[in-house]
């Protein structure tokens, strides 16, 4: 059996229609202006369309999990109660954040081997605050802000990957971390706020005949095998964040941060977690750099968006070409482009319509390239 | 004007073209895998009829087809060649496209035309067996329909993501009485060390010969078998240039731009070489000749010209030829039969000399003109040979722009009718841009084994 932890966000995705974008502290104020309740009716879509049996369904109380789960028909265990289970939009007490993590912490307590979320980003956000890299999540999109790459991309494409989920194949997802107050001003200001480990399907795509290129892991393993064969002793290395980028610096037997920018020179790390004026300070000492990141978020932002290090300043001492970006296959999957915002405009037209990707040992992949990012076109990924 | 352009069959050509004779530059000889040096017919011997060494090395402008051989190439040829002219209205170009098609032999594609010679030579001396490799299926398919006409067995290790994904190809093979396994197998030492390596490797056209290979160097009585690259391949698929000629002859036409795909090259070589030839002959010396590779494995255009081994293995003799590595996997582009590292040594002379040129296409681009096409001219193409339909339409459009009525010809290669998940792919909009890293393709080649 595998042991599901099921959440529900009641709230999420109620800022949306009413212009709130987001109902990170204003539920109050998206309920007076009318918003109604999205998140119920999508946790019910993924529920009715599981089709395996095996699955132990661990839920909260009322409209946090349980209500829905009654809905389907799905038998389950109550592991938490929020203080007001019953809250609707009549009263002045709904869940939180805190019920979140509560809840979180008593599937963690239970074994559960994945937590599936019904949410935007700040839930997300606050899945992970509690499970970390070392239990499974799984977003349904539900919220406003859909910037994390820990989402299916609708709910019966959840329910379809944990269908066929294998138990154990798994990938990494960005969790982004969205200032919200910003974002309703119109500024998309991102931090990356951790890699969480989302289920990954190894059922290749049977009816397009494409070959399947392995699970995410191994395509990881072969461009970390391809970058290590071409890195050059006269050549100062920018490894940018990220569980791809982490992998080369595992093969060259290196620390990484994960969720910042090193610099390695001849097999070595000369410097960690840089931010952009100690990059700069970098290259007054070094004549030949490249700069290997790999894209972050649902929406794959190379530049500008969770790896400001590497800002314009930045690429205008190392030029365009000193780029090298990295991703799985998988990881591109639901990507229909990638998206460059080095801050400077002309610079974002010198990098083109497309790039190169390297997404496997001597194997790239053509991806399209975009340089304006349209906050109310960001949809899920995942 | 006539669509089809139709020979006789006591006019399927008699001689294959050897264009050994007529190289400016000779071939480099290939070296012996362990002593490095050059190989001699005895070294072939165990794997090889007599015949066919002899006909890799011959200096002969033209090879005596058997009549046995040609008795069985009717059944299929003299093969049509068409003028594509709805293609030609819907592009609005003043060019003239023609294309010679292949699909019209029993397996679909032009593979046979070898295939029926190699399994004929094999038969005539002897041997009951051979074993080979095969990509998507075509080159497989085609020796399995020739070891039985022949009363000969068969064994083809299929690389792996082609045998899951293309179960018909299969069957095909089982119906001409072959054994087909997925390669890497458990059948050979090469097999059994890859699998232990990576398990869950899709295979490649590499793997697949080394096992081929091997298995003809250990059984009794079994020869191997190479459905390109080899010139006595290259020599064999000539058939189709000739009879291109010919038929261009009958219309009073004369090719301006003659393409075809390209990916151990024998395609390319059977279409272009006897226009190679006029080429270097100065009866037509400024026709255009394009092979069309994957930008995924672009060995002409993105590799280097040097000696490398023809499987992954390392077990073939090194051929000079451009490559990108024999431990180059390509990516799973849906063109299975152009996922090779290297090019035939012939062709590799030839694009060195700059007789012949080449270009690479992305898959989805190959996809929208293999669209384009079946919709104006009927026929569904394999995407292997779209990639030449993708270059003709180009050359067509760039045709429009100066208004030049150039003739260009195209091989048509074989047919698609067992790749039309690829084509869902493609309407679904789920295939890949592959591409080869080219900038970083110095450092990828350092291991390229070292030739004095």
């Amino acid at each position: 059996m595998i042991k599901v932890g099921f959440i529900v966000n009641p709230y999420a995705g109620m800022g949306g229609a009413v212009g709130l974008k987001g109902t990170d502290g204003r539920i109050k104020e998206a309920i007076a202006r009318g918003a109604v309740r999205e998140s119920p009716a999508k946790a019910i879509r993924f529920l009715s369309g599981l089709t395996r049996k095996d699955l132990l369904f661990f839920t909260a109380g009322g409209e946090m999990g349980e209500d829905e789960l009654k809905s389907a028909k799905i038998s389950y265990t109550c592991l938490y109660h929020p203080h007001n289970p019953q809250s609707d939009q009549n009263t002045s007490i709904y869940t939180t954040a805190a019920d979140t993590i509560e809840a979180c912490k008593k599937f963690l307590q239970n074994n559960c081997d994945i937590i599936i979320f019904c949410g935007g980003d700040g839930t997300a956000r606050d899945v992970y605050s509690c499970t970390g890299a070392k239990t499974l999540i799984l977003g349904i999109p539900t919220g406003v802000k859909i910037y994390s790459g820990v989402f299916a991309t609708s709910p019966e494409s959840a329910a379809k990957l944990l269908s066929q989920w294998n138990g154990y194949s798994y990938t990494d997802g960005e969790v982004m971390d969205v200032d919200e107050e910003e974002y309703r001003k119109g500024n998309l200001n991102t931090r990356l706020f951790g890699y969480a480990k989302i289920p990954s399907s190894s059922i290749p795509c049977q009816s397009c005949k494409q070959i399947s290129c392995g699970d995410d892991r191994r395509a990881t393993e072969e461009i970390a095998s391809f970058i290590t064969e071409i890195m050059r002793d006269d050549t100062l290395y920018l490894l940018g964040a990220g569980s791809t980028t982490g992998a080369i610096a595992e093969r060259l037997g290196i620390s990484h941060t994960l969720l910042g920018v090193d610099a390695i020179y001849q097999g070595r790390v000369v410097g960690s977690d840089l931010n952009e004026r100690q990059i700069l300070s970098l290259l007054d000492h070094f004549g030949k750099v490249k700069i290997i990141i790999s894209p972050i978020g649902a929406q794959g932002f190379i530049l500008g968006r969770g790896n400001q290090q590497i800002s314009h300043h930045v690429l205008e001492r190392t030029g365009i070409d000193a780029l090298i970006v990295v991703a799985t296959e998988a990881k591109l999957k639901n990507t229909k482009s990638l998206y460059i915002d080095t801050g400077n405009p002309a610079m974002n037209e010198a990098c083109g319509d497309t790039i190169q990707v390297i997404c496997g040992y001597r194997m790239a992949i053509r991806a399209r390239l975009n340089k304006e990012i349209i906050l109310s076109e960001c949809g899920p990924g995942g | 004007m006539n669509t089809k352009i139709i020979l006789d069959e006591n006019e399927i050509p008699k001689k294959w073209y050897n264009i050994q004779a007529d190289l400016k530059t000779p071939l480099d000889p290939p070296m012996h895998p362990q002593t490095k040096k050059p190989v001699g017919p005895a070294d072939l011997e165990p794997i090889f009829p007599k015949e066919l060494i002899r006909q890799e090395m011959c200096q002969d402008r033209y090879i005596d087809i058997p009549e046995e051989v040609r008795d069985i190439y009717t059944l299929w040829r003299p093969s049509p060649l068409f003028r594509a002219h709805r293609l030609e209205k819907i592009l609005k170009t003043p060019a003239k496209i023609y294309y010679k098609y292949e699909g019209v032999s029993p397996p679909g594609s032009h593979k046979p035309n070898t295939a029926i010679a190699q399994a004929y030579y094999n038969m005539k001396e002897g041997i009951e067996r051979i074993a080979t490799e095969t990509g998507a299926g075509q080159w497989g398919s085609s020796l399995a329909f020739a070891t039985q006409i022949f009363g000969m067995e068969c064994k083809v290790y299929m690389v792996r993501g082609s045998y899951d994904q293309k179960p018909y190809r299969k069957m095909m093979m089982q119906t001409w009485g072959a054994t087909c396994v997925p390669s890497p197998s458990p059948d050979t030492n090469s097999g059994r060390a890859i699998l232990a390596k990576d398990p869950d490797t899709p295979g490649s056209l590499g793997i697949a010969i080394s096992e081929a290979v091997e298995d003809a160097a250990t059984h009794d009585n079994t020869n191997y078998s190479l459905g390109s690259v080899l010139n006595h391949v290259c020599l064999h698929q000539t058939i189709i240039g000739q009879e291109a000629q010919k038929q261009l002859d009958m219309v009073d036409e004369t090719a301006d731009i003659v393409i075809a795909s390209a990916g151990g090259g024998s395609n390319l070589a059977g279409l272009c070489f006897p226009f190679v030839k006029d080429k270097i002959d100065g009866k037509n010396p400024d026709v255009e000749i394009i092979g069309v590779e994957p930008a995924a494995c672009p060995s002409m255009t993105r590799g280097m010209y040097a000696y490398d081994f023809g499987d992954v293995a390392g077990l073939t003799p090194l051929l000079k030829m451009f490559t990108l590595g024999h431990d180059f996997i390509p990516p799973s582009i849906h063109a299975g039969g152009l996922r090779y590292h290297g090019m035939a040594p012939l062709v590799s002379r030839l694009h060195a000399d700059q007789l012949i040129d080449s270009t690479s296409v992305y898959q989805n681009e190959v996809f929208d003109a293999a669209v384009m096409f079946a919709r104006a001219e009927g026929i569904i193409p394999a995407p292997e040979s779209a990639h030449a339909i993708r270059v003709a339409i180009d050359k067509a459009l760039e045709c429009k722009k100066t208004g030049e009525a150039k003739t260009i010809l195209f091989n048509n290669s074989g047919h698609g009718h067992f790749d039309l998940s690829s084509y869902e792919g493609y309407f679904a909009g789920s295939l890949v841009d592959y591409e080869y890293p080219a900038e970083l393709i110095a450092e990828s080649l350092k291991k390229l084994p070292a030739i004095s």
